[in-house]
């Protein structure tokens, strides 16, 4: 089997916080605590962005975590959503047009699916995962992968743009 | 002369939910120095409150600085208001207030004490703590119409009355919740295993705790008898049968009983409070300005918050100070890694169940 079957029947988490008042945290804990049982659709909550498919974004992107929030996104694998979890991470909520505050996840980076609420009720999370998950299948049949390069024999050390020149067989600049 | 490692933890970590960065230079396993920083989530809600927000609003803003003691903030705020304004509050708004911050302090020693079962590899004591706490999520859903952030009690009173109907359930599922509260007070009490993970592991002194002013649970498993709930007057708690808890050890195992039996009076004050509920208003209207200024502390879950509120007859309040207890924690957890172990280092932190986005606000 591949890897593809595993991530449409396993999607991982990663769930980062960039400035929300724990409301909306706790109640993702929620969500995979007992009551709820989120990890019953195979999903599960991992710190790690280089393995995950859904990333969950709780709070209003202060000017620290904006850094933070981009390097996530950029860290994780193509193809890849963005959940958007509270009011605050939809819009800014109460923070909105705070002194720290960039307001909503979406002026940072694109965003998939928005759950509203202040704080989101679990249900509404599941449910925003799980539209999540149909995006994210939507996404993976009209993927494109990125060109890949051609393996190079490299005998002598060669400068970067040359190489790069070589392997995408394009002439630099043209 | 060891290994000298330093290592990086956070602010991004598989083990934080809130981000919160350290940096520990280890020798040989052993911390020899920490830096932290916490600053991650800082937000400007002071600022706001004093440019934004009118009087009125104030109390919901507040509450949305943490989600786990949301009720205690606004609590603190809306208590430090009335003072200024010298308004009379109804007994059963006071009641009522009682009831949904003990139910609060509930849930929330219930998600320290799972959490810190986390991190000692105890994902099934976790599970079961999780589960019992749902319980109390919904009874204060049942309450108040939310289950974090409730906006329960305003300038004047509460929000929202309870009902006779909603009274009797209340009582009903707190029977069960205290029989499940009791066992998982058994389960950290006696477990072996816990108990040698726990025991002298992180000890705070009672001198320690004196001098670098520790509050809230840590301090009571120090030995330093400190609770706001008996020293400030601002919700009738002796009349629902409050009791401090106290215990000697300091060390982690400490802490949690007494969250443990923390729940546990939470839970009969409650019933109490609900038995002897007075009849009447919930609300009273409050007319003009405040103007002076006033200061409360509030035992939140976590310990002592403190609220310093100055007015000058606008709309806009001129100075909102909010100090938190985790603030007033850090100074001793960074005393207690230098030579202690790397490993104990999560157990520790959670221990003190420290909360970011009050202390960065
Ligand atoms: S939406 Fe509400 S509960 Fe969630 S992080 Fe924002 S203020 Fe907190």
């Amino acid at each position: 089997m591949d890897l593809k079957k595993f991530r449409s029947k396993s999607p991982w988490l990663l769930h980062y916080n960039t400035g929300s008042c724990n409301g909306c945290d706790i109640e993702i804990l929620a969500c995979l605590a007992p009551k709820y049982d989120l990890e019953r659709f195979g999903i599960l909550n991992r710190g790690n962005p280089k393995q995950s498919d859904v990333l969950i974004v709780t709070g209003p992107v202060t000017k620290r975590a904006r850094e933070r929030l981009i390097r996530l996104y950029l860290e994780m694998p193509e193809p890849k959503v963005v959940v958007a979890v509270g009011a605050c991470a939809c819009t800014g909520g109460v923070f909105r047009h705070m002194y720290n505050v960039l307001n909503g996840v979406d002026k940072v980076i694109p965003v998939d699916v928005y759950v509203p609420g202040c704080a989101a009720r679990p249900e509404a999370i599941i449910d925003g995962v799980v539209k999540a998950l149909e995006i994210l299948e939507r996404k993976r049949k009209d993927f494109v992968p990125p060109k890949v390069c051609k393996n190079l024999e490299v005998k002598e050390p060669v400068n970067r743009k040359f190489f790069l020149e070589k392997c995408l067989g394009v002439k630099n600049g043209s | 002369m060891g290994n000298r490692i330093t290592i990086p933890f956070g602010s991004q970590h598989v083990a934080l939910p809130e981000p919160i960065k350290f940096v520990f230079q280890t020798e040989n396993e052993r911390i020899t120095s920490v830096e932290v920083d916490v600053g991650y989530v800082h937000r400007g809600i002071e600022k706001a409150c004093q440019t934004k927000f009118k009087y009125t609003q104030v109390g919901y803003v507040v509450a949305r600085v943490c989600g786990l003691c949301s009720i205690s903030h606004t609590l603190a705020y809306v208590t430090a208001v009335e003072r200024l304004m010298e308004v009379e509050v109804p007994k059963r708004a006071l009641y009522l207030r009682l009831i949904v911050s003990e139910l609060d302090r509930v849930h929330s020693h219930l998600l320290a004490m799972g959490h810190t079962a986390e991190v000692a590899g105890y994902e099934n004591l976790f599970m079961q703590t999780f589960r019992y706490r749902e319980t109390v999520m919904e009874l204060l859903e049942l309450l108040t119409g939310n289950r974090v952030q409730y906006d329960y009690a305003c300038i004047g009173g509460v929000n929202r009355d309870v009902t006779p109907e909603v009274a009797k359930t209340l009582k009903e599922r707190l029977k069960e919740l205290k029989e499940k509260c009791l066992w998982i007070k058994d389960v950290f009490e006696n477990d072996l295993t816990l108990k040698y993970r726990w025991k002298g592991v992180g000890v705070v002194t009672k001198e320690m705790a004196k001098e670098f002013n520790v509050v809230g649970p840590p301090a009571r498993a120090a030995g330093l008898e400190t609770d706001c709930r008996a020293e400030f007057n601002y919700l009738p708690f002796d009349e629902v049968g409050y009791k401090m808890v106290v215990r000697k050890g300091g060390d982690i195992y400490d802490r949690n009983l007494v969250r443990a039996y923390e729940v546990l009076n939470s839970i009969e004050m409650v019933e109490n409070a609900l038995d002897s509920l007075p009849q009447g208003e919930i609300k009273v209207p409050v007319k003009g300005l405040p103007d002076g200024e006033s200061f409360v502390r509030v035992e939140a879950p976590r310990g002592e918050l403190f609220y310093y509120v100055k007015g000058s007859k606008k709309l806009v309040l001129d100075r909102v100070r909010i100090r938190v207890p985790t603030f007033a924690n850090i100074p001793v957890m960074k005393e207690l890694f230098i030579g202690m172990d790397y490993s104990d280092v999560p157990a520790t932190v959670i221990s003190f169940d420290p909360c970011l986005s009050c202390t960065a606000r």
